[in-house]
């Protein structure tokens, strides 16, 4: 198909009249108001996006001459590039806007200026933002789900075996690998508490939103009156680094000097008198008072690496809330940080209905999140969520 | 006899919250492996007071997994925390001229094979030695399953061979062993409880599933092993001649004793006594001469 362009061009070469000249759509004066309106309003509504990118086009501009002006210039690019198709498709819209008013053209001017305008929508709603928003930090990091059950007994830890094998589940699909590195069980079946590793990328990132208390609201299959029931897990997702040294040499989140090692049981005697297997250990860091124990191998080497590995999630976790806290003290940051004793999802079985309380709307059923891959939806709107705010914290940035 | 009532009865043994956990490794295992036997036949060895390590037919090691098989002495996670420290304490740096090793009383060759996993390849030349002919072919499974080769197969990894020998004949095994030393680095897990220690067993090994012969040490003190290692090291031509780094594993109460013998035997520079994990004095261990 020719584009108007092109299409002007060869007339205004040829002079031949047209023959199969179409009459004037009588309601031709609507698509030139219609675009030139959803022009204002796509750029009234991005307003400060567009002013941000502007202003980060301009202080890109480099009037040094040395190596950080060229990289500068480089990491820019996206930003120029952007800008300049942002700024074509625009110029191509506006001369296009006059064109709905001829009755020779009106149609291939409407549906150009639609296509326009659509990518004018897409440039400003997924690239601008896009480019603007920093790249995340821990996009590269594994993740800790940490769970433990918290008010309503058995029934909270069901629950808890419930949610262990749903993250489970969601790291096959996401082509993570997950690993319960700790579990203790309850006597009816259920899971008291447990640690769950998913490795791979991205898996930090994505999971980092189910932090906070999961409610579930049913019936416990031990309830013979029928009631409802209200019982709660809470889950802590930490970041995970690549594996530690294995003797769990001093890097820069602690110094091996300030872990305490110990082993937990009495041996009595030990050595060849007795028989028993004894593998656990527990970690304290004496600096922060963090502990961590592990038993559930029947290797004391094992334990005492994994045993390092969460460690190592609790200081970085501390280490990135820490960060958060000192960006927001420099200046006023809108990003916020999830409070860990915060309810974030009802889980209503009677009902068929799981609720995020930080989305409002938008419920899924029971099984799209236990059974489904509703889980990752609920993931994606709640980036999407962050990447809002962390806009808006950018804009801040820019603006003063 | 049930499931439940089985595992009831492990836990009446070893309480509940280690029978929980061996239960679940018995799972685990047999998950892996369905040539182990079934849950029940296991529970049922367990119940009966065998080893866990001889029904799982495996023992972990720092690091390594190694074969587990009755009657060898199974290691003790004593033995795998000094072990681990001795890796590191005498570690050589990656191109040193190999060490020559003898591990004595090795059983399953947990020490040896442990320095030789650890160390930077062609830094360990070790010799595993045991009386017992069970023990030796352990060790020698042990080696294969870990990818260490004998000397004869690759003199530029670090290697592993063994040699039946009688510790109780100090003059005869020093010159078995002449054709391998002399030794750079001693190690040693002796039978060491006393006589008065096998009147009252512990109930975790008084089913007797491991050889009597790897616990049961000589002369009433449980020392005299120890007293023959003393006179092995002092005959020409076992030790380096520039000093050698040896480390004995005692029993709790046995240490001094040891470090006596050590100190008077050959030319350590010093003798120091290193606790074990759960604060017991557990292994003597004598540093070459600077």
């Amino acid at each position: 198909m020719l584009s108007l362009r092109q299409c002007l061009r060869r007339q205004c070469r040829s002079h031949v009249p047209t023959h199969r000249r179409r009459h004037a759509p009588p309601t031709s004066h609507r698509p030139h108001s219609d675009a030139a309106a959803s022009l204002e309003q796509i750029e009234r509504t991005h307003s400060r996006l567009l002013q941000a990118l502007e202003r980060s086009v301009r202080k890109s501009d480099p009037s040094q001459t040395d190596i950080a002006a060229a990289k500068q210039l480089k990491s820019a690019k996206p930003v120029h590039d952007a800008w300049d198709r942002y700024q074509r498709t625009k110029n191509a819209l506006l001369e296009t806007i006059p064109l709905l008013q001829d009755p020779e053209m009106a149609d291939l001017a409407a549906s150009e200026s639609a296509d326009l305008i659509t990518d004018l929508d897409h440039q400003l709603t997924h690239v601008f933002p896009a480019i603007l928003r920093p790249p995340s930090e821990t996009a590269h990091l594994s993740a800790l789900i940490e769970l433990k059950s918290g008010v309503g007994g058995s029934e909270a830890s069901l629950f808890l075996a419930e949610m262990l094998r749903m993250y489970t589940r969601v790291a096959h699909q996401n082509a993570w690998t997950p690993t319960i590195l700790a579990s203790n069980d309850s006597d009816n079946g259920g899971i008291k508490d447990a640690i769950l590793e998913v490795k791979g990328n991205g898996a930090y990132d994505a999971l980092r939103w189910e932090s906070g208390v999961h409610r579930v609201q049913r019936v416990p299959a031990t309830e013979a009156s029928g009631r409802v029931h209200t019982s709660t897990v809470a889950a802590v997702v930490l970041p995970l680094s690549d594996d530690p040294p294995s003797d769990g040499k001093d890097d820069d989140l602690f110094k091996l000097d300030d872990v305490r090692i110990e082993v937990m049981r009495a041996r009595g005697a030990g050595g060849q008198h007795v028989n028993k297997t004894e593998s656990a250990v527990r970690l304290t860091h004496m600096p922060t008072g963090i502990t961590v124990s592990m038993q559930d191998e029947r290797s004391q080497h094992q334990n005492r690496r994994r045993a390092f590995q969460v460690l190592r999630a609790r200081l970085m976790d501390q280490k990135i809330i820490r960060e958060q806290a000192e960006r927001r003290a420099t200046r006023k940051n809108l990003v916020r940080t999830a409070d860990r004793s915060e309810k974030i999802r009802t889980y209503n079985y009677p009902q068929d209905r799981i609720t995020d309380h930080r989305l409002g709307k938008g419920n899924m059923a029971w099984n799209d999140i236990m059974e489904g891959d509703g889980l990752m939806e609920f993931v994606q709107s709640l980036q999407d969520k962050h990447n809002v705010e962390v806009l808006e914290d950018r804009f801040a940035d820019l603006e003063c | 006899m049930p499931l439940a009532r089985l595992a009831a009865r492990l836990a009446a043994a070893i309480g509940a919250q280690p029978a929980r956990q061996e239960l679940k490794w018995m799972k685990q295992a047999r998950a892996a492996d369905p040539t182990l036997p079934a849950l029940p036949a296991m529970l049922t060895r367990r119940v009966a007071g065998e080893p866990l390590a001889y029904i799982l037919g495996a023992q972990p090691f720092g690091p390594l997994t190694l074969r587990a098989r009755a009657p060898v002495l199974i290691p003790r996670p004593e033995t795998e925390d000094w072990a681990l420290r001795l890796a590191h304490t005498l570690a050589p740096s990656p191109g040193m001229p190999a060490r020559r090793i003898l591990d004595l009383c090795t059983g399953s060759a947990c020490i040896p094979l442990l320095l030789c996993a650890l160390w930077p390849p062609g830094t360990a030349r070790a010799l595993a030695v045991d009386v017992a002919p069970a023990a030796l072919a352990l060790a020698a499974d042990n080696a294969r399953l870990t990818h260490t080769p004998t000397l004869a197969e690759n003199p530029a990894a670090n290697t592993l061979d063994v040699l039946h020998g009688d510790l109780r004949h100090p003059g005869a095994l020093a010159r078995a062993l002449r054709a391998h030393g002399p030794f750079d680095v001693l190690t040693a897990n002796p039978p060491y409880l006393s006589k008065a220690d096998w009147a009252h067993l512990d109930p975790s090994i008084a089913a007797l599933h491991e050889d009597p012969a790897a616990l049961r040490g000589d002369d009433d003190d449980g020392l005299g092993l120890y007293r023959r290692i003393a006179e092995l090291v002092a005959l020409p031509g076992v030790l380096a001649p520039g000093g050698a780094d040896v480390a004995l594993e005692v029993g709790w109460t046995q240490a001094a004793a040891v470090r006596d013998m050590l100190a008077r035997a050959a030319g350590f520079a010093r003798v120091e006594v290193w606790a074990d994990p759960w604060g017991r004095e557990r292994v003597v261990v004598g540093r070459r001469r600077a």
